[in-house]
């Protein structure tokens, strides 16, 4: 097993990765993060009906359908 | 979407609504990151009816005419189950009528300002208030002047201020 002390670097890494990647998901249009909600509605959907929620995704009509554009990474 | 916000620009055209703005989850995600709702939350002025009773009725019958069916607390127009929200107090009534003005593609529409959401969830107060409240905090471009005399007409400087020592 690492030691903190080898790990704390990583993990100060990975925390200002995981805060730069919310700026950018912040910066999109509008549009963009509407497509970005509905592709979060999508991978929650599973759980949420096997929990019995009703819920269902959006659906976009816009010309660019959802998952077409690149969403940050 | 799109087709959403057209439905909503015909009904403020023809006189189901007064005015509207987009709220609540979208209306946070207009200024920060994304965040998971099913809803979209649509705060609206009613035209003043008869008895001055503030009523949804004759919305969702202006609605109903035109196709759009009501699913719980919502009516889905479009693909987009859309919760509307009558202006019920005075802090509603101001961020409505300030609401930004702004495009989705090419339908023009409108968000409440950063600071109003920021008051209303103060205003609401529930778990989820604070965490919209600590994001707008932390990605959108607030205007402290604007968003502190906001706070102060609405007797809400004592709650911010428990929220955000």
């Amino acid at each position: 097993m690492e030691s903190m002390d080898t790990l704390r670097p990583e993990i100060a890494r990975l925390i200002a990765a995981k805060e730069q990647r919310r700026h950018k998901l912040a910066a999109l249009s509008f549009v963009e993060k509407v497509r970005v909600v509905v592709q979060l509605q999508q991978m929650v959907l599973p759980v949420l009906r096997a929990r019995g929620h009703a819920a269902r995704a959006w659906v976009l009509d816009d010309s660019n359908p959802v998952g077409q554009k690149q969403i940050p990474t | 979407m799109e087709k959403t916000l057209q439905v909503l620009n015909v009904l403020e055209r023809d006189g189901a609504l007064s005015r509207y703005a987009i709220g609540g989850a979208m209306g946070a995600t207009f200024y920060a990151e994304p965040v998971l709702t099913f809803d979209l939350d649509i705060f609206v002025i009613l035209p003043q009816t008869a008895d001055g009773l503030l009523t949804l009725e004759p919305l969702y019958a202006a609605l109903r005419a035109r196709g759009y069916t009501e699913e719980g607390e919502c009516v889905n127009i479009e693909g987009i189950p859309v919760q509307f929200l009558p202006a019920y107090n005075d802090l509603l009534v101001e961020a409505l009528a300030e609401a930004r003005e702004t495009l989705y593609e090419q339908t023009p529409t409108r968000v409440l300002r950063a600071e109003h959401l920021a008051a209303i969830a103060v205003q609401t107060g529930r778990d989820k208030d604070r965490q919209r409240v600590r994001l707008l905090l932390e990605q959108a471009l607030l205007d402290d002047n604007y968003l502190a005399s906001v706070l102060a007409r609405h007797g809400l400087d004592a709650r911010w201020k428990a929220w955000i020592p």
